[in-house]
């Protein structure tokens, strides 16, 4: 580095060649005149078929339904709302898939680099079988595996207090919660508190001088945030089991076929690729890190926070950025066996209205805007995991 | 650092073994856990897919009352579910050419292949590729695109993607890392566009939009709009694996060949990419497998690749249509051509690095 700023700099750049220019010139003309190709055919192809362009078709009533959403839908609902619906399913769909492929993943990965032969071999196994494969493929097996392999005749318990039947599966919920705002805002409550504190946390830390237990502290505020909330409404709330009756299900969340099939099956595929991205952050950090750690007489435990995971993490924010990017983009496979995300809904509205030039528009869109948002977002949060190491980095 | 002792010899035998699966407490016991796992859902698995399985012989009464797997079916369906509905006394058209391409990508893999006359070899073979598939010449009889099906379709539109992908691709690349700010905005809202977008969306907007885009002359039909939809696609994800390539190089090399009095091309074609490809590798054949896995998407806008052609056999009522059978088999068709791929492109990567 030192070598280079030694080096002089170098002197103002000639101007360009008229070449550039030309060159320049018509790319862009060849651009602009592909697009303006494009654009009188598709007006001359609309107006053939007497489609108008407008998106005053989004306020008509939708008259199609929606059979599973987070949200509530009904056919008498705009169009608008529907895509807003499905939205908010393809959104709900990749966040579960996400955790629960960044949980499974983290494991797989720790489980490819165990020393015991039997634990590596069968992370390894799963590993290059989602690797090797379509997803697509993946989810039309599990699907067409569900109705195989559930039971026909009486619902049963899979995992305790988890029913599953031909109809879907039912895990237990907490009723009695109340209303949603509360719910939301405790929730906020607490993740400001749990920032506010991990922040004063920090500065405290290189401060000199007694330190203050913050998290600790914020620890006891939140008990007590939850302790309020359960005195407020403990008297009715329960826990719901779900219960068989016959083929069908009371009680509990239920989770349609669809959806259930589409979540487990992209974790088991994401989490294939997280793994391999966990392990590679792994061995990224050499293992003198671990021998210093243990030279300066920190435990292992403290050695593996403070030492070995920030460096891991510097290696694998980005790749697991756009790990997370994909899984939305995976998120469309649902297609495929029914499940109603943002894809799916797209394709009946363009259907029934004929817009398919806004619908397009708006497919664009959302996508690039869902995309955008989220790797500002993990960059953000890359900026501050590159930062913790040396300055100069 | 005088003398290095060596290190003493492996123990042999079941000993280290032993060793690793019991040696502490915790890995005995994630053996017997793991153990207990694998066996609790492997013996009901080798109980269907091998004790309980008919293969023989290849008929619907084979299956009628076997609580195991029916690979009969996917024996007496394995044409179908290859070659879709291809003329079945043409079949051998398609088998020539999935065997063609595939052993022209091995090929064409080895860095010493990488000279002008592979584009010319590549070329010709897309050429007869065609010729065979649609016939209509030398006595050959005219199969439509509609007929086609099954592995062919896979590897027709993962070669023609990526080979048409890769010359857009690198021009992308150098687009990307330009002076001329024009040709930089243009390459970067391409590339970004496109790869901001999942690959079912791009295949479903070509279905749709392509009709209302392009005058009725230059419309393709579905099998071409999918390829170009994939070709597209491939171009936005290679142009970033060169990318990373060229940045790779180091700049030097560029102010020696321009020291040297070459020209712009003459600099990237000669001194830069060359340098940039080997670089990448291995992240190219990573782009091949996934476009080879993500052909298996124009399943949506009604082409008969594998999974189309499995769902289609799948449908004869003659058969208690052994889903979980069928898919199995096109899973492993998928794992043998991406795993195979993989590892032959992986050990080339060694045998090249070897000499240095």
């Amino acid at each position: 580095m030192s070598a280079q700023a030694a080096v002089p700099a170098p002197p103002p750049r000639p101007p360009r060649p008229a070449r550039a220019l030309v060159v320049q010139s018509a790319a862009v003309a060849l651009a602009a005149a592909a697009v303006l190709l494009v654009i009188v055919t598709t007006l001359g192809n609309l107006q053939a078929r007497g489609i108008p362009i407008g998106f005053e078709f989004l306020g008509d009533r939708a008259g199609f339904k929606i059979a599973d959403t987070v949200v509530p839908f009904v056919p008498d609902h705009s169009y608008l709302r529907a895509i807003g619906v499905a939205i908010v399913n393809t959104l709900f769909l990749s966040a579960l898939v996400c955790l629960a492929a960044t949980l499974i993943g983290s494991a797989l990965g720790v489980a490819r680099l165990s020393t015991n032969p039997l634990v590596s071999g069968l992370a390894a196994v799963w590993v290059e079988t989602v690797r090797n494969t379509p997803p697509v493929l993946l989810l039309i097996f599990l699907y067409a595996g569900w109705g195989e392999a559930m039971p026909v005749g009486e619902a049963q318990e899979i995992l305790p207090g988890v029913l599953a039947s031909i109809r879907g599966v039912a895990i237990p919920s907490l009723t009695g919660l109340g209303s949603a705002t509360p719910l939301l805002l405790g929730a906020a409550a607490a993740v400001g508190v749990y920032l506010a504190a991990e922040l004063a946390a920090r500065r405290l830390a290189r401060a000199p001088g007694r330190r203050f237990p913050v998290r600790r502290v914020a620890l006891l505020v939140l008990a007590g945030l939850l302790a309020g909330f359960l005195i407020w409404r403990g008297s009715g709330l329960a826990l719901d089991l779900p219960q068989a009756q016959g083929d069908d299900i009371v009680g509990g969340a239920r989770l349609t076929p669809e959806f259930a099939t589409v979540v487990f099956g992209l974790a088991v595929y994401t989490a294939g690729f997280i793994a391999e991205i966990v392990r590679s952050g792994i061995q990224a950090v050499p293992r003198g890190q671990w021998e210093a750690g243990r030279a300066l007489g920190l435990r292992e435990g403290t050695i593996l926070r403070r030492v070995v995971a920030p460096q891991t993490l510097r290696v694998i924010v980005p790749p697991m950025t756009s790990q997370y990017i994909n899984t939305i983009k995976n998120s469309t496979l649902a297609i495929t066996i029914g499940y109603s995300e943002f894809m799916t809904v797209m394709g009946t509205v363009i259907n029934r209205t004929n817009h398919a030039l806004e619908g397009t528009l708006i497919i664009v869109a959302v996508y690039m805007a869902i995309n955008l948002a989220l790797a500002a977002l993990l960059n953000l949060y890359n900026r501050r995991v590159q930062q913790r190491g040396r300055g100069n980095g | 650092m005088a003398d290095v002792l060596a290190p003493p010899p492996a123990p042999a035998g079941l000993a280290p073994w032993i060793g690793r699966l019991f040696g502490s407490p915790l890995n005995a016991v994630l053996t017997l856990l793991v153990a207990w796992a694998v066996w609790s859902a492997a013996a009901p698995l080798f109980q269907w897919a091998v004790l309980d399985a008919v293969i023989w012989p290849l008929n619907p009464a084979a299956c009628r009352d076997t609580t195991g797997a029916c690979w009969s079916f996917v024996a007496a369906k394995s044409g179908q579910i290859l070659f879709g509905i291809y003329p079945i006394e043409e079949r051998w058209r398609p088998a020539v050419v999935c065997v063609g391409l595939l052993g022209l990508l091995a090929w064409s893999l080895r860095p010493s292949a990488w000279r002008p006359v592979l584009a010319g070899v590549w070329a010709g073979a897309l050429l007869i590729t065609f010729l065979l598939m649609f016939g209509g010449v030398a006595g050959l009889s005219f199969v439509a695109t509609t007929m086609w099906g099954g592995l062919p379709v896979t590897l027709i539109l993962t070669v023609t993607a990526v080979g048409g992908a890769f010359p857009l691709g690198v021009l992308l690349a150098l687009g990307r890392r330009s002076d001329l700010p024009a040709i930089r905005t243009l390459s970067t809202l391409f590339v970004e566009c496109v790869r901001a977008l999942p690959l079912l969306s791009i295949l479903f907007i070509a279905s749709i939009m392509l009709p209302l885009l392009l005058p009725a002359w230059l419309l393709p039909d579905k099998f071409f709009r999918a390829m170009i939809a994939l070709l597209l696609f491939a171009a936005a994800y290679l142009a970033e694996v060169i990318r990373g390539g060229l940045q790779a190089v180091p700049p030097g090399q560029v102010e020696a060949a321009q020291a040297l009095g070459l020209g712009f091309w003459r600099t990237q074609g000669r001194v830069v990419l060359p340098q940039a490809l080997s670089i990448v590798l291995p992240s190219l054949t990573n782009t091949i497998i996934v476009m080879i896995k993500n052909t298996s998407l124009v399943l949506v806008v009604g082409l008969f690749d594998l999974i189309s052609s499995g769902k289609a056999a799948l449908a004869d009522p003659e058969w208690s249509a052994p889903a979980l059978e069928t898919y199995i088999f096109i899973a492993a068709i998928y794992f043998g051509l991406c795993f195979g791929f993989g590892r032959f492109a992986h050990s080339l990567e060694r045998s090249r690095q070897e000499p240095r």
